[in-house]
């Protein structure tokens, strides 16, 4: 099971975000300017490839931080 | 899951027709250039070929036609079928085969119809026009196989680099000593939402409202005419469905993976493709890709990937395809082909 910095870590790579921010657990997905179509493309291929699950667009609309994204992962 | 064998016919030619016009995804506002930079890294897409204003798909699949039947020295008047794959008609209706039908000059005694498939409908069209070869009926037919899906005026930032234009002419002939092809195809209509154009059928005739650009429910403003993507669930579904459907598909044929030479995928997203390559265990030389220069181009993305990309591989002799084409409806289908010696020229431009 990955620690919420291997997520993040995941987590970054996956969006490919131009510019960087510092996220944390409690990072706002909101809040990041490049937190798009595209990056939700990213992350449901990181949650297939990397932990097996699959996530919809109805399970990222119902996150707001970071760490709501993790808790998908257990 | 529709696995099934057809005998007795051959790939004789494949032929592509695309605009000429090139239309780079990184052409746009300065401050749109980053964004769009992280969408080409990402989808895959650099360059789309766009129809000049008034060419429809038509004109191109004529093009193909005419290129094909020439280079294969077929008689017009042997041809007894003539398919049309596409989502983007001449007119609701009559079918746009049947006015190909007589724009081609072919007989009065042709079977003419289209059949309404977009991402799956290459090998769909395959298995249609091949069944009726097959079964000692017809002996040479023709599929014309595109959309012109482009919608430069689209405000769709994301779709807007997207959409390429195409038609493809594939010719197929009864042939006894021809290779079987192998199918696995599939439908889901519980996902007909993840792609889908709602005005303009008989659910949601066409109000004046909907030609204008209004905001939808995620915000971006589009006509009722234009295409609506879920992203997310096509992505889940193609990356859900796909594997497991090829895999099924080898292993009804007397084939295993390393005996296929090419895999040969719809060009949406190479987010998706990838991912279903590796899902696989695909080496990257054994998928090529066409999105780069072509961008999606429906259901031609697969003629048109092996015209750009495996036309020396297959010149240097018989091949060995996996076809695999998924999206619009849901629909899905896959299909093991051999090539050998068909008549394969370099892209046309229209």
């Amino acid at each position: 099971m990955d620690t919420i910095s291997e997520f993040i870590e995941k987590f970054n790579s996956a969006v490919d975000f131009q510019e960087q921010v510092d996220v944390t657990a409690d990072t706002e997905l909101a809040s990041l300017p490049e937190w798009d179509s595209l990056a939700a493309l990213g992350v449901i291929v990181m949650f297939d490839m990397e932990y097996q699950k699959t996530i919809t667009g109805n399970h990222l609309k119902n996150c707001s931080t970071i760490n709501d994204l993790y808790q998908l992962t257990q | 899951m529709a696995l099934a064998q057809l005998n007795n016919v051959r790939i004789a030619g494949l032929t592509t027709c695309a605009p000429g016009r090139v239309v780079s995804n990184l052409d746009c506002a300065p401050e749109k250039l980053q964004e769009r930079e992280r969408l080409v890294r990402n989808i895959g897409i650099q360059t789309r070929r766009v129809c000049e204003e008034g060419i429809v798909f038509s004109d191109l699949a004529l093009v193909a036609a005419e290129k094909l039947i020439a280079g294969l020295n077929w008689q017009k008047s042997d041809i007894e079928a003539l398919i049309v794959v596409t989502q983007s008609p001449d007119y609701p209706i009559p079918a746009t085969a049947i006015i190909l039908q007589d724009k081609l000059g072919l007989s009065h005694a042709t079977i003419a119809f289209d059949i309404n498939l977009g991402c799956s409908g290459y090998a769909y069209g395959l298995f249609a026009l091949g069944s009726m070869l097959s079964a000692h009926g017809i002996k040479r037919g023709i599929m014309l196989v595109g959309d012109k899906s482009s919608n430069p005026l689209s405000l769709d930032n994301g779709l807007l680099s997207l959409f390429g234009d195409a038609a493809t002419a594939t010719a197929l002939e009864f042939d006894t000593t021809a290779a079987p092809m192998y199918f696995n195809m599939g439908s889901d209509g519980s996902g007909h939402r993840a792609i889908i154009i709602e005005a303009g059928g008989q659910r949601v005739p066409i109000q004046p409202h909907h030609l204008e650009r209004l905001p939808g429910a995620d915000g971006i403003a589009r006509k009722g005419t234009d295409v609506i993507l879920d992203g997310p669930s096509i992505l889940n579904f193609s990356i859900r469905e796909v594997p497991p459907s090829i895999t099924a598909l080898v292993e009804s044929s007397p084939f295993k993976l390393e005996d296929i030479d090419y895999f040969v995928l719809h060009q949406a997203n190479r987010m998706i493709n990838e991912t279903i390559r590796k899902k696989l265990g695909l080496a990257v030389e054994k998928v090529p890709m066409s999105l780069q220069d072509f961008g999606n181009t429906s259901s031609a993305s697969i003629p048109v990937t092996i015209t750009s990309q495996l036309k020396q591989a297959l010149e240097s002799g018989p091949k060995r395809l996996l076809l695999s084409g998924f999206g619009v409806g849901l629909s899905w289908a896959s299909c093991i082909v051999e090539m050998d010696k068909a008549f394969l020229p370099e892209l046309i431009e229209l």
